[in-house]
């Protein structure tokens, strides 16, 4: 349809705003960090120099410094991973399923009150999870004092497991209404007919839900966990303002890790690396859930019949 | 039948169960912001036995602690302009990698897809140290024009523009009319809904951001209402409840109207993003 010359000039004109602004400010950043990272890179002095891969060796030699902070950092974001998806993902989809089956008038306010809090922003669901959860004069331990099942309050946000519980439960509360619309939306895509063959074979809730909802809701469950997975793994404001890493750092994060490294310590150079191998496990992770899924789904085909 | 409609009751009563534990947290910031001091550290009721206006007062008064009138109109530069940068360059875009003879289109497809799987703290603090560099923190300059690099919305509206039908714009291309008029009369009209499924996540997005806005801003002047609230969380001199939720209503309440009547399009980017 377009083959002369002011087309290419059009095209070239519309595309570039774009282009350059991606240019900026992600792929020089990317570039830019990863050159960083193999040079001792000083917030302030600038440049100290090209050393190679030192800083990526200090990170990942055990015994060193910043290998204990990127270590444990690690070691505290794959704990509220682990913790932190099941629930995320089964308390969704469960949610989903009771939207599902409401008589259709109450679906749209049912699923608007689930997704509210969704709107918020992690400085808001902070303030507001610190002081229900909060030690001294905190909602939650006045109710729990008062109708009698604790004498002394409960140390939320300065005791484990009640820090990862007091996070988690913030957590919960302000993502879960995501995940349920987009179970929603795979449930409304279910085949009807097959439920409608089902009710004629007299199949209860659960039969119908094992051998036609779940086969049929496969593909966006797995696309669910692993955004699950990716948004757990980002884990920062929360543990940012509702328990500041503690207590004894044991909610330091990653991204809370490097900022601290970059912002505090200085050391850009060393953040990047930490940033750019934070990013390469993330990667994999991606990788390994869809290989994962992807063979157990040929195994249950093989032996489904 | 009637086992039909004894199990929607209790369907509806679970639900109605479910719905108060969600709202529970926003009613009871929206109570604690009307207690006293005294009541809000040791209530366990949700309604304040003494009401006070007093935090609402204090918040706005004292405006070198918590210049609030100015973080609500730097969050309004924020937002609009940040949006408006993120749907002018992402619909252009989007529109000539769908549908004109772009160069280089297969790369630059690959960098939007590809872009989409490294995550933000990638790109964090290089931009950032690139903006000190340039002696540009604490300024609008990082907090509006960032946005605009991610690909999200490119994605979103080629894939939108591909599923739809060229006829109209092939009618008016024999007619004769310029790609501006295509563009401007054809496609635009016709991309509405996703434009404004861009817009609205986009909004929301930069609204609720706390992680580069912290970065970025030093001064209490340049705060928005998001990285506000976070500094007031942390400050040591805030530690009244009642207060700091009076602070957490102003901030969500925007956030919450424009849900309210932005649900729609926030149901559907749910969907746009997610796999078909």
């Amino acid at each position: 349809m377009q083959n002369n010359k002011s087309a290419k000039t059009w095209a070239v004109l519309l595309v570039s705003p774009f282009v350059i602004c991606f240019i900026l400010f992600w792929l020089i950043p990317v570039l830019f960090g990863i050159w960083m990272s193999f040079h001792n890179w000083n917030l302030n002095s600038g440049n100290n120099g090209f050393i190679g891969l030192q800083n990526y060796i200090e990170i990942l030699t055990p015994g060193t410094l910043y290998n204990d902070y990127f270590i444990s950092s690690l070691k505290n974001t794959l704990i509220f991973v682990l913790v932190s998806v099941i629930p995320l993902v089964i308390i969704a989809l469960i949610l989903a399923l009771i939207i599902d089956n409401l008589p259709i008038k109450f679906k749209p306010l049912f699923r608007t009150i689930y997704f509210i809090s969704y709107s918020i922003s992690v400085t808001a669901v902070s303030s507001i999870f610190l002081w229900l959860f909060n030690n001294n004069g905190g909602f939650i331990n006045n109710v729990l004092k008062s109708i009698g099942i604790i004498k002394e309050p409960i140390n939320w946000l300065g005791e484990q497991p009640y820090a990862w519980i007091s996070i988690l439960v913030a957590t919960v509360w302000w993502t879960i209404g995501f995940n349920m619309i987009l179970f929603i939306n795979a449930l409304d895509e279910v085949d009807s007919s097959l439920y409608e063959a089902a009710d004629i074979d007299g199949a209860g809730f659960m039969a119908k839900f094992r051998y036609i909802t779940l086969p049929s809701i496969k593909n966006v469950s797995l696309f669910i966990v692993i955004m699950t997975i990716i948004a757990s793994f980002n884990l920062y404001g929360q543990t940012k303002l509702i328990t500041a890493g503690g207590p004894e750092q044991s909610t330091t994060t990653l991204t809370m890790n490097i900022q601290n490294v970059v912002q505090n310590m200085n050391q850009l150079g060393i953040g990047s690396a930490m940033a750019i191998l934070m990013g390469i496990i993330m990667f994999f992770i991606t990788v390994a859930q869809f290989f994962l899924t992807n063979n157990k789904k040929s195994l249950k085909e093989g032996s489904g019949k | 039948m009637k086992r039909r409609k004894t199990k929607n009751i209790v369907l509806v009563i679970v639900a109605l169960l479910i719905a108060f534990l969600f709202l529970l947290p926003l009613i009871w910031m929206l109570f604690t912001s009307f207690k006293t001091l005294s009541e809000s550290m040791s209530s366990s009721t949700i309604l304040p036995k003494e009401w006070t206006f007093e935090n609402y007062t204090s918040i706005f008064a004292s405006t070198s602690d918590t210049p609030i009138i100015r973080w609500i109109l730097n969050t309004g530069i924020v937002t609009i302009i940040g949006t408006l940068l993120v749907v002018f360059v992402d619909v252009l875009a989007a529109y000539a990698l769908a549908r004109l003879r772009v160069p280089g289109k297969k790369v630059i497809l690959a960098f939007v897809v590809g872009a989409l799987t490294i995550p933000g703290i990638v790109s964090l603090f290089p931009a950032f140290y690139i903006f000190k560099s340039f002696n540009l923190l604490d300024t609008f300059i990082p907090l509006t024009v960032t946005y605009s690099a991610g690909s999200m919305g490119v994605f979103l509206i080629y894939n939108f523009l591909l599923d739809f039908p060229k006829d109209l714009e092939e009618a008016a291309y024999i007619d004769g009319a310029s790609q501006w008029t295509i563009l401007r009369h054809v496609i635009l009209p016709s991309i509405r809904p996703v434009m404004a499924t861009l817009a609205v996540i986009t909004f929301m997005a930069i609204y609720n951001d706390y992680l580069w806005p912290s970065i970025v801003v030093n001064s209490n002047e340049m705060k928005t209402l998001t990285l506000g609230i976070a500094t007031l969380v942390q400050g040591s001199n805030f530690v009244n409840p009642a207060r700091m939720m009076a602070s957490t209503v102003i901030a969500t309440i925007p956030a919450i109207i424009v849900f309210l009547i932005c649900n729609k399009y926030f149901v559907k980017s749910a969907t746009n993003t997610g796999i078909k």
